[in-house]
């Protein structure tokens, strides 16, 4: 497990992470979310280690981190870095080679992965010559090519499409399934499919931690009631529930004092019902709700 | 909080040697390092050649004559010009009349004509506008060593006798002056190749360290082995590649030098190349480790000039002063690390160097090797990760403060 233990950043007067605890479990995506400048992208290198904190600590499966522990993450940073002029078989089996990989696996280890994204045939192209998606695929390999311990990724989705990025979840899930995966995105739906941890993170500081499931549940809880053929305007009487909106046969309620059970009970004795469903909130809504 | 540049217990180590392989393969190929090094052979050998082309072709001069007695002369005056440069050789030429021969020499044919004196009396060197003091000096004293014999004959004297004790020898205390112009050019190559090679690989480990930074590359690279690793890895590629350049260069002078059959200036030189590869590793090293922290300095290429602009002066300099100091200046300064590398083999090819200076030398520069790199890990260390504008050199040396880096 990988632990951010109140770790702070200042840049000069301003400071861009402020106390910030998290920890990512093995086995298990972590998103790591906020807007713009929110400090995801500070914390991350200093969660690598190419950015010396100011304050704070972290912690690899309970005790202090090392420069070996962190030798065996697998890192894409926010801006983009590979060697744009070497071929990409080369230059991944170069990235296996620092990692300690002998010449002849580091070179079969880098056709596998680009076996995987369908790059084989291009193995010996130069990077620059990639499109960016491509290029993409490339630095996600790179990060993957040592088998890591565990996976620190800025951004990795960012300007794919759709089915590029379903093969790149498919990639992480069969190469890193059983390690602590942190990696941050704009793409909340994404985020939303993709996560079982959730980080949010506003101005610095960490706005909401744990489980999707978790952020969902502590918050209140949203059903749909659809009526068969009479209007839902009465159940803005009914005692434990709040309605946040009607129209016509259908009302939109979060539970104040009543349980699911009695609600169900209460629409089904007053006449016909379509339905009575959980409203699964989306994450944009919690997002949007703790960093206001 | 430990950070990457911690060097860890075993990962990491020996990984200096994947870096610089990878420095290797990729400079030897490239285009540029494939041109220039070409270049540099091309131009060396051009050198080897040119010297033999100059140094050995024989010089004929034509002396024009209307006479028995003058074609005489200009033989004798041959052998005389032989005796004192072993390149020139004198031919006459026989004309039917004075006129005839000094046509012959306003049209270029011969290079001065032997005529006898308009007075009647003795002779004279005919010439358009000048003539060579080779031919002057050799042909007077052929002309007067034949009259004289020839008037001796005729006065019945004993020439023998009339100047018997009259020779003057000739002993050569500095011997090697002869081979002055052979040495000099030894000496202006060393330093010339020298300064283009450490200038160019130089420019090359700074422009591959800011490449990394630039492309971000070094981020990855940094989470991946420890940046002293990158830093060894980058020397050791560098100096590998400088110091094969300069070993075959040295091996192209030598076989260009016996293969144009010129082993006496091999014997003058060769200890010299020998000196010169031995100084230029210690001071290529030396200020290896000073390129890649000028390239960690700078951010992006455009950076790259002012970064690496010391370096460039500190090169510079040297090749200045070996080009236009005076002897004592030289001396002293020969001595000092790096500059040796230019200076020490161009004295060793001027003439002997006292062994205690050469001592002096080396140890100074292996001094600084050691100090030039220890400062150079502290601030590439420094400085890797660092992006954005230049870093000022004070800035760079002043230890990463989380607070404010």
């Amino acid at each position: 497990m990988l632990q951010a233990q109140s770790l702070s950043r200042v840049f000069g007067g301003l400071t861009a992470v402020d106390e910030v605890s998290f920890h990512v479990r093995p086995g298990r995506m972590t998103g790591f979310v906020g807007a713009n400048g929110a400090g995801k992208t500070t914390t991350m290198r200093m969660l690598m280690g190419v950015l010396a904190p100011s304050s704070g600590s972290v912690t690899w499966n309970g005790s202090p981190i090392g420069a070996e522990d962190r030798r065996g993450f697998g890192y894409m940073p926010e801006e983009r870095g590979l060697y744009p002029r070497m071929k990409l078989a080369e230059q991944l089996s170069y990235f296996a080679r620092l990692h300690g990989f002998s010449r002849k696996d580091a070179l079969s280890r880098a056709d596998e992965l680009l076996g995987f994204f369908g790059l084989d045939e291009r193995r010996d192209d130069l990077l620059d010559n990639l499109s960016l998606g491509n290029q993409q695929r490339v630095q996600i390999a790179a990060a993957l090519i040592h088998r890591p311990t565990a996976l620190i990724l800025d951004e990795p989705f960012s300007g794919l499409d759709p089915l590029a990025v379903d093969a790149m979840v498919e990639l992480l899930q069969r190469e890193a399934a059983d390690v602590p995966v942190l990696f941050s995105s704009h793409q909340l739906e994404l985020v939303e499919r993709l996560c079982d941890d959730l980080v949010i993170l506003s101005e610095g500081h960490v706005v909401a931690a744990g489980s999707v499931d978790e952020l969902r549940s502590e918050r209140e809880e949203r059903y749909r009631v659809v009526l068969d053929g009479q209007d839902a305007a009465w159940l803005r009487d009914l005692r434990g529930v709040r309605v946040d909106d009607v129209d016509g046969a259908t009302a939109l309620l979060t539970l104040d004092g009543l349980e699911a059970a009695g609600l169900t009970r209460a629409v089904v004795e007053r006449g016909p019902v379509l339905e009575v469903a959980r409203v699964r909130r989306p994450l944009s809504e919690i997002f949007r709700e703790v960093t206001r | 909080m430990s950070t990457q540049s911690t060097t860890g217990p075993a990962a990491g180590r020996g990984m200096w040697r994947v870096v610089a392989e990878r420095e290797v393969s990729t400079q030897v190929r490239s285009k540029a390092f494939l041109i220039q090094s070409g270049l540099l052979l091309v131009g060396l050998i051009g050198m080897v050649v040119l010297y033999t082309f100059l140094g050995d072709r024989e010089q004929t001069s034509t002396v024009g004559v209307v006479d028995e007695i003058s074609a005489t002369a200009v033989d004798e005056a041959s052998t005389i010009a032989q005796a004192r440069d072993g390149n020139v050789v004198l031919d006459s030429t026989t004309y039917d009349d004075v006129d005839a021969a000094e046509d012959a020499v306003l049209a270029g044919d011969v290079d001065a004509a032997l005529l006898p004196a308009a007075s009647g009396e003795g002779y004279e060197l005919v010439g358009d506008d000048s003539v060579s003091a080779t031919i002057t000096q050799s042909v007077s004293a052929a002309v007067s060593h034949l009259v004289t014999t020839a008037n001796a004959a005729e006065q019945d004297v004993d020439l023998a006798a009339l100047v018997s004790g009259a020779e003057v020898g000739q002993r050569l205390l500095d011997a090697d002056a002869d081979d002055a112009g052979l040495r000099q050019a030894a000496s202006f190559i060393f330093v010339l190749l020298f300064y283009v090679t450490a200038l160019t690989f130089g420019l090359t480990i700074a422009g591959s360290v800011t490449q990394e930074k630039e492309s971000r590359v070094v981020e990855i690279l940094a989470a991946s082995v420890p940046i002293r690793a990158l830093l060894w890895g980058k020397i050791a590629g560098a100096s590998v590649l400088a110091i094969g350049q300069t070993v075959v260069l040295a091996l192209a002078g030598v076989i260009g030098l016996v293969a144009t059959g010129n082993l006496d200036a091999l014997g003058v030189i060769g200890p010299a190349i020998g000196w010169y590869v031995v100084f230029f590793v210690l001071g290529f090293v030396a200020l290896a480790s000073l390129w890649s922290v000028a390239g960690a300095l700078a951010s992006r290429q455009q950076d790259l000039g002012g970064a690496t602009a010391p370096l460039q002066i500190i090169l510079f300099a040297p090749y200045l002063i070996a080009v236009t100091a005076g002897e004592g200046v030289r001396t002293v300064v020969s001595m000092l690390p790096v500059v040796s590398t230019m200076l020490m083999p161009a004295r060793l090819a001027e003439g002997d160097v006292p062994a205690w200076q050469l001592a002096v030398a080396i140890l100074a520069t292996l001094m600084a090797a050691v100090l030039f790199v220890r400062l150079g890990a502290r601030v590439y260390e420094n400085n890797l990760l660092r992006t954005g504008n230049r870093i000022s050199f004070r800035e760079a040396w002043a230890r990463r403060a989380p607070a404010d880096a």
